[in-house]
């Protein structure tokens, strides 16, 4: 049988300040997830901006997993990141400099 | 994931729990994989800014094993996983999935599930006032018209239980997004009314980290345009007096039949409304 496979859409045109969070996605099923973001409008910049991949055992209480993506300074570029080993739930959280503001989309493409 | 691809006896099984008419367009019981279900883009041009903040809102559906903290994995009635919609942590925030296709003759079509929903789990409390409502719009377009009918349960509203089904007769105005393109937004809290007879309490059990599987069946004759019944356990509901929202057929839509669930909450906690399973069938 094929693997399945799915891409869920977690941020879809959405302004991320420094600590924004994504809802939580449950994906307890999937051995692996590929995060992508990409930055949809320029804005300002005064500094080095990324986000956190954090998991979840009941989707309440997050723990930092360790891996970090950029968040793209230009517009259409896109970062990846590669994760497995998780338990039910991930999330992304943003770190960026006071003020800074950015457009995002982010996906999960997930496979179990 | 897959336990049917080394036994197929236990789906075959699963059916006798449905009342499904004579034929069976899908069976999804989301042990093997989404099967179609999705997010809901809403209408836009330019950029996702111009979407309607409605529809902006909405989250991807998600494959659920249904683990609680203190208890952990509840599982579904069939197999480990369920659909499940969550909203965003804000009173009145929605969510839907849906599952796109066309009707291959105009007849009744009747769609079946096995659902439960709850709060996020944020309180040690009951917690049974803080999802609003979840129901099912179906969007259908024949050669003249698009319909669609809208029902729900009210579970509460503004932290009173409320516990009957609604049905939508009418609707809001299109919103112009441009390029040709228009927007509805009509899952919003106008124009609910009661449905006769819709008075039931579900069974919420006792905290919010226990969960239990109610059936439901709601049908709708694609030549009449107009509900059949609405079953949820033992409550059987006539709908076929019922109006539904309708509209000049649109472009590009012929022989549209999309089923869309969704939930919204009432409280500052996410709502989840899960599916054991899915079946769609029609008499065609």
């Amino acid at each position: 049988m094929l693997a399945e496979s799915y891409t869920a859409v977690i941020a879809r045109g959405e302004d991320w300040t420094d600590g924004s969070a994504t809802e939580p996605y449950e994906a307890s099923w999937a051995r692996e997830a590929a995060i992508s973001l990409r930055r949809l409008e320029a804005a300002p910049s005064s500094g080095a901006a990324s986000a956190r991949v954090q998991v979840s055992l009941d989707g309440l209480h997050w723990v930092d997993e360790g891996t970090v993506v950029a968040i793209p300074s230009e517009v259409d570029t896109v970062t990846l990141a590669r994760i497995t080993g998780f338990p039910g739930y991930l999330r992304l959280v943003a770190d960026m400099a006071d003020g800074d503001t950015a457009f995002m989309l982010a996906t999960l493409s997930l496979k179990g | 994931m897959n336990r049917h691809a080394i036994d197929p006896v236990p789906r075959e099984m699963d059916l006798s729990r449905f009342d499904p008419l004579s034929r069976i367009m899908f069976y999804d019981d989301f042990n093997h994989g989404m099967s179609g279900w999705t997010i809901l883009t809403g209408n836009y041009t330019g950029s996702l800014r111009n979407m309607h903040p409605g529809y902006r809102q909405f989250t991807p559906p998600m494959l659920s094993n249904l683990t609680q903290w203190d208890g952990g994995t509840h599982g579904g009635l069939s197999g480990s996983y369920a659909l499940k919609l969550a909203t965003r942590p804000n009173a009145g925030a929605q969510t839907v999935s849906l599952k796109r296709l066309t009707y291959p003759k105009a007849c009744t079509m009747q769609v079946e599930a096995f659902f439960t929903f709850k709060p996020e789990a944020t309180e040690l409390e009951l917690s049974d006032h803080d999802v609003r409502s979840f129901g099912f719009v179906l969007d259908i377009q024949n050669a003249q018209y698009r319909v669609l009918p809208q029902i729900r349960y009210l579970n509460a509203l503004d932290g009173t239980l409320a516990n009957r089904w609604q049905y939508k007769p009418r609707t809001r105005e299109f919103d112009d997004v441009g390029d040709r393109t228009v927007t509805l937004y009509h899952y919003g809290e106008e124009n609910w009314v009661d449905i006769p007879g819709g008075s039931q309490t579900l069974c919420y059990n006792e905290i919010p980290t226990k969960i239990n599987w109610h059936y439901f069946r709601l049908g709708f004759d694609i030549r009449t345009l107009r509900y059949t019944e609405l079953q949820c356990n033992d409550l059987v509901l006539d709908l076929s007096g019922l109006e539904t929202l309708k509209f000049d057929a649109m472009p590009n839509l012929s022989n549209l039949f999309n089923i869309i669930p969704f939930v919204e909450t009432d409280s500052r906690k996410r709502a989840f409304l899960y599916f054991d399973s899915i079946l769609l069938s029609g008499d065609w």
